[in-house]
C-alpha cells in the first residue's frame, strides 16, 4: 500500500500547532479556505540524553 | 544595423514569488515559456503638465513632470500544465505544494483576509528581452507584477486553439533596464487538450453525454491600482521624487469567478428546469496531457443564471452562464495543477 502524500500545514493566525495532513482536495481545500497555511515540518526535538551525576 | 522581428522576444517570469513587491526575482527563480500574442509589456509614464495652473501668464504648458509609472500585459497562450499552474497560483494567491519532482501537485485556493490572508497577491518579475547583450533591442524587467486575472476558453475543432489562456497581469511600475537576467532554456510545455476535456456541472456530465460544444472560465482580482500609489508608495529611482511614483502594494478588489458554457439542447436537457428552481451543485473542469500535467478547476457552488435555447451549426444548443457562489466549506474555487515546475508560488 502506498502512504498518501501528507503536508504540514499552519493554523490561521499563526495561532496554534502545525498539523500534517494529507495533500488531497477534499482535505486541503476547505482548511485552505479557513485560513491554514502550508508551512515546513517543525524542527524535531533533539532527545536530551541524562547522564547521571557521578560523585567522585 | 539589422531589424528585429517580434518573435525574437524572450519572456520569462518568476515561478517562485518575490520576496516582496520591490525586490526582484532572481535568475534561478525564472521561468520561461512561449506565448502566442504581440503584445509588449510596454512601461507606462505618466505626465503631468502646468498648462492650467495660474500665475505664468498663459496657458500654454512650460513644464511636464513625471509623476506615475504602470507596467502590466496579457499573455495568451495554449493552455498547458506548466501556465495552469504558475496562472493559478498566482492567481488565487494561495498553494499548497506536494509531491516530489517531476510529480508535482499545486493545490490552489483564493485568499480570505477575514481567516488571516494576505491581501496582496503573490508578486513576480517579468522579463522581455530581444538579442540582449552587445546588440541589444529590448532587455527589461518589470519588478512588482501580479496576475489580474486568466480566461480558459475550451472550444469543439481539431486545432491547438481550442484550448488556451489569457492571462492578464499588472504591475508596481518599478522597470529594470537591463534586466541582468539571462533567460533560461525554454521549459517544454505539457499541452492540455480540449479532446481531455472531462466536466461536471450541476450534476450533469457534458462529456459523457457529447454534449458540451465550448466553455469559458475566468477570474478577475479587480486589482485596486490607484491604493497602490498610498503616500510613501516609493519612486522608480530610489529617493529622486522626480522620477515618477511606483506603487508599494497591489491588493485584490472584488474578486469575481465566471463559468459559462454552450451545450446540445435536446430532449431531457435539464438546464432550463435548473434555472427555474435556482438548483445549486458542483462545475468541475478537467483536463490533462497525462497522470503527471493536469488542471482541475472546480466551482465549488454554482447555479445557472441566464440558460438561453439558441443554435450552433444548425443543431439546437442552450447557453448557460453559472453564477459561482461561496460555499461554507470549500469557498468559491480551487484548482489542482500537476506539472513537473518545481517551486511555483512558493
Amino acid at each position: 500500500m502506498i502512504n498518501p502524500v501528507k503536508v504540514w500545514l499552519r493554523p490561521p493566525h499563526g495561532q496554534g500547532e502545525p498539523e500534517e495532513v494529507e495533500a488531497t482536495p477534499a482535505v486541503l481545500v476547505p482548511r485552505l479556505i479557513a485560513g491554514w497555511s502550508q508551512c515546513p515540518p517543525p524542527a524535531k526535538k533533539d532527545k536530551q540524553e541524562v547522564k547521571p551525576d557521578v560523585d567522585s | 544595423m539589422s531589424t528585429a522581428r517580434l518573435q525574437e522576444v524572450l519572456i520569462c517570469f518568476g515561478k517562485q514569488k518575490q520576496t516582496d513587491i520591490a525586490t526582484a526575482n532572481t535568475v534561478g527563480q525564472m521561468l520561461r515559456l512561449r506565448k502566442l500574442n504581440a503584445q509588449l509589456a510596454n512601461p507606462k509614464l505618466n505626465t503631468e503638465n502646468d498648462a492650467d495652473e495660474y500665475g505664468k501668464g498663459h496657458e500654454f504648458a512650460t513644464q511636464s513632470f513625471q509623476t506615475s509609472w504602470d507596467a502590466g500585459s496579457t499573455l495568451e497562450k495554449y493552455l498547458s500544465a506548466e501556465i495552469a499552474a504558475w496562472a493559478m497560483a498566482f492567481s488565487l494567491g494561495k498553494v499548497v505544494k506536494s509531491g516530489t519532482a517531476p510529480d508535482l501537485t499545486y493545490t490552489c485556493t483564493p485568499l480570505f483576509p477575514a481567516n488571516g490572508d494576505a491581501a496582496e497577491l503573490p508578486y513576480f518579475s517579468f522579463v522581455e528581452q530581444i538579442r540582449p547583450g552587445a546588440g541589444v533591442v529590448l532587455d527589461r524587467m518589470a519588478v512588482g507584477c501580479a496576475i489580474e486575472g486568466w480566461t480558459i476558453s475550451i472550444g469543439s475543432g481539431p486545432g491547438r486553439a481550442n484550448s488556451k489562456i489569457n492571462v492578464e497581469f499588472v504591475g508596481s511600475g518599478k522597470m529594470t533596464e537591463p534586466s541582468a537576467i539571462v533567460v533560461p532554456a525554454a521549459t517544454l510545455e505539457k499541452l492540455l487538450p480540449s479532446a481531455s476535456l472531462a466536466l461536471s456541472i450541476n450534476g450533469v456530465n457534458y462529456v459523457s453525454s457529447k454534449n458540451i460544444v465550448s466553455l469559458e472560465s475566468s477570474w478577475k482580482n479587480n486589482i485596486l491600482l490607484d491604493a497602490g500609489f498610498y503616500p510613501g508608495s516609493g519612486f522608480q529611482t530610489a529617493g529622486d521624487a522626480t522620477s515618477g511614483a511606483i506603487r508599494g502594494r497591489l491588493e485584490f478588489g472584488k474578486r469575481q469567478g465566471t463559468l459559462k458554457f454552450v451545450a446540445r439542447f435536446e430532449n431531457g436537457s435539464t438546464e432550463l428546469t435548473k434555472l427555474k428552481s435556482q438548483t445549486t451543485g458542483t462545475a468541475v473542469i478537467s483536463l490533462a496531457y497525462d497522470v503527471s500535467n493536469s488542471l482541475e478547476l472546480t466551482w465549488h457552488k454554482v447555479s445557472f443564471a441566464t440558460v438561453e435555447i439558441g443554435e450552433t451549426d444548425g443543431l439546437v444548443t442552450v447557453a448557460v452562464e453559472c453564477l459561482p457562489m461561496y460555499d461554507a466549506t470549500n469557498g468559491i474555487v480551487s484548482a489542482v495543477a500537476k506539472c513537473g515546475v518545481d517551486s511555483i508560488g512558493q
